[in-house]
């Protein structure tokens, strides 16, 4: 125990330690805290942008973040700080062009449309953007607490417990279960899971010939991450979003409501009307996005579904039902969207399993600077001497806290007034976010091979999008297999070459059997 | 076999034979070693299992989808608008990389920049001739790009982009002198 608040208290010293970015009045502000506010910003600032979304806003500045603090240990937080930052912040201003000008940025948003723009219509904008923050950051509180006491305890138990054959059986079961509940196919699923290894296999292993490349010499180094990922993740959603626009669909537009005379802002009693359903969506946001690859529009499907029952049974007749523009509609879809931010990143902490975009982003970024290595053996606390990864660790908790400080106190002010970042066409933006992300590619990659492999797999996740396949099944498998090679190698070998190495642990079999049955029963319920 | 003109039916069997063709013919021709492999008197896995693997489950994966799709209804998901769209988007990359591949190059040839036996990659990191390409292939795509999506001709989508290339060039290059614009870092 003493062990733990020790690192808890190492990760303190890390983020308020830092090397100071510039002086205030005499005291060095700690270059991770300057990093967490600008991000916080710029993630509002992307979450109230139509069109644009966190994981865009990683994407551009993780070469700049780099360029700027280098790759040394370092550079470790304010680079996690600033990701961080994006990270909540998208999560809190994707409310302002749902409730504001009826266009939700992400599918979860779409739910905040249902109750923030009928009160937008009524005349109090900012009452529902005042509950959406309050919600949204009560939720991802809530999530980052959860996040705080899980992640150690289960990676402490996943390193005493789980051996490599174990770990092997982990990775296919965590494929399976994204590819599974992903979209509304498991077959779609798994093609997104089989194709994404079969592209990290290119020209990787262990012999001198460079597999499946084909004998193209262009291809001999495999292909870039960084390319691969923003091709499939960003590029993909830009050319359907510009196929969208070519092609002349759009979105539908609420209808006219009456306006409410009362004045706009909070009233008295919003606050505890809306309690129990920031609480129930908020243990939904937790629990959904404890599990990899669920994503937070599963989150705020089921909040928002929940809390629409628990409303009717007890709303009196003459009360507004959800759907017709009251507070209690946007609070329970705004908590359990963001509460499943912090809970997202438990897989990639405790387990080296990312679960969202936001986590593939942290662990680009960590493979880009190194000395952290997310995963079990990161919660190493018996370690005979300090663990530097612990304390990193326990400094992005302690980032993760204040940024929700952060998001409490001057969140609210910056989110207001974004409303104007939904007024930027998207048939401008776009083809802007198209160069902005290919320049983030060549200035981490510095070729134009690597901008054609990210325009193939731009077009890869177009056709993944048409046909309705889910891409993070695919983005996790890219990651993820070249973890999975590796590890049932190793177990291979300490098998002394036994096939059947990974039967021969209960917990192994266990695990590929509920990897089975997790396929087999959301397949027939699909 | 009605349900095989399903678009989604025909995604799955593409999977099947193209994960069948795969394990045949691609995986035994392209990779140095077996499944499995013996070295130094002990059994290894070989280079060809993980991609077999791989391709196994792509096989599964299209026999699931057919399974799955007997008893749902047909929807159209590929028409030919998405495959002109993509011809378009490819037309519009291969223009606007080569415009920002070779504009500089050019420049510095036709100009004579630098004097004599001086080439562009002697000017590369000198302003203005690092930016012409960066800044003209940039602006071509952005501004074809607002076109393609507007479905209109102006001007001004092309001025927009030439901001936007700007942009970058103020937030990447002038502030470090470590990161290279395209296409400075292949010359």
């Amino acid at each position: 125990m003493s062990e733990a608040i020790s690192y808890i208290w190492l990760g303190v010293l890390a983020v308020f330690e830092a090397p100071a970015l510039f002086s205030l009045a005499g005291i060095g502000i700690p270059a991770p805290l300057v990093m967490l506010l600008c991000g916080l910003l710029t993630g509002i600032a992307v979450g109230a942008t139509p069109g644009l979304a966190g994981p865009m806003a990683m994407a551009v500045s993780l070469p700049i973040l780099i360029s700027v603090f280098g790759v040394s240990a370092d550079a470790l937080l304010p680079v996690f700080a600033f990701l961080i930052g994006i990270m909540k912040g998208a999560t809190v201003g994707g409310a302002v062009p749902a409730i504001l000008f009826n266009t939700p940025g992400t599918p979860d948003a779409f739910m905040t449309t249902l109750d923030g723009h009928p009160m937008t219509l009524r005349g109090t904008p900012e009452r529902a953007l005042k509950i959406a923050h309050f919600s949204s950051v009560s939720g991802d509180t809530v999530s980052d607490i959860v996040l705080f006491v899980c992640a150690p305890f289960l990676a402490v138990m996943v390193e005493s417990v789980l051996d490599l054959p174990e770990k092997t059986a982990l990775i296919i079961l965590s494929l399976s279960f994204i590819a599974a509940v992903m979209g509304a196919s498991v077959a779609k699923g798994l093609i997104s899971v089989s194709l994404g290894m079969v592209s990290a296999y290119v020209a990787t292993g262990q012999g001198f010939h460079p597999r499946l490349t084909m004998g193209v010499e262009a291809l001999s180094d495999g292909f870039p991450l960084i390319a691969a990922v923003l091709g499939v993740l960003i590029l993909g959603e830009v050319f359907k979003s510009i196929f969208d626009m070519w092609r002349g669909i759009r979105r539908k537009r609420a209808e006219d409501h009456n306006a409410d005379l009362a004045p706009d802002g909070l009233r008295p009693g919003d606050i505890r009307r809306i309690l129990p359903h920031i609480g129930r969506s908020s243990l939904i946001g937790c629990m959904v996005g404890a599990l990899p690859g669920v994503g937070s529009t599963l989150a705020a499907t089921l909040g928002h579904s929940l809390g629409k029952r628990r409303h009717e049974t007890r709303k009196g007749p003459t009360d507004k039902s959800f759907g017709e523009g009251i507070p209690e509609g946007i609070a329970a879809t705004e908590a359990a969207n963001s509460a499943v931010s912090g809970a997202n990143l438990i897989p990639v902490l405790s387990l080296g399993i990312p679960g969202n975009a936001a986590a593939v982003f942290l662990i680009l970024a960590a493979d880009s600077i190194g000395g952290f290595n997310p995963g079990p053996s990161v919660f190493n606390f018996a370690a005979p001497e300090i663990n530097p990864e612990l304390v990193v660790a326990f400094g992005i908790f302690t980032l993760m806290a204040l940024g929700n400080l952060l998001n409490w106190t001057i969140g609210g002010i910056f989110m207001r007034s974004m409303g104007v970042m939904a007024r930027v066409p998207n048939r401008i933006l776009l083809p802007v976010v198209l160069l902005v992300t290919l320049t983030a590619i060549y200035v981490q990659e510095t070729s134009l091979a690597a901008l054609w492999v990210a325009i193939g797999f731009g077009v890869l996740g177009f056709f993944f999008r048409v046909l309705e396949i889910s891409v993070l099944p695919f983005v996790i498998a890219f990651i993820l297999a070249g973890s999975l090679e590796n590890t049932a190698r190793q177990a291979f070998s300490a098998s002394g070459g036994d096939p059947f190495f990974l039967f021969r642990s209960p917990v192994a079999c266990g695990m590929l059997a509920a990897a089975v049955i997790l396929v087999v029963l959301l397949a027939r319920k699909k | 076999m009605e349900f095989l003109r399903k678009p989604n039916a025909m995604l799955g069997l593409l999977a099947v034979v193209l994960g069948i063709l795969a394990l045949a013919v691609w995986v035994p021709a392209d990779t140095g070693s077996g499944l499995v492999e013996k070295a130094r008197g002990k059994y290894r896995i070989g280079d060809a299992l993980a991609p077999a693997v791989a391709f196994s489950l792509l096989i599964f994966s299209g026999l699931l989808l057919l399974w799955e799709t007997r008893s749902k209804p047909a929807q159209q998901l590929i028409t030919r608008h998405h495959l002109v769209f993509t011809g378009g988007l490819l037309l519009i990359f291969a223009l606007s990389l080569a415009a920002m591949r070779w504009t500089g190059p050019m420049a510095v040839a036709l100009l004579g920049a630098g004097g004599e036996g001086a080439g562009y990659r002697e000017l590369r990191d000198t302003v203005p001739w690092k930016y012409l390409g960066f800044a003209l292939g940039g602006s071509s795509l952005v501004g074809a790009f607002i076109c393609l999506a507007s479905r209109k001709l102006r001007l001004r989508f092309f001025l927009i982009g030439l901001a936007a290339a700007l942009a970058m060039i103020l937030l990447y290059d002038l502030p470090f002198d470590d990161l290279l614009l395209p296409p400075n870092g292949d010359v």
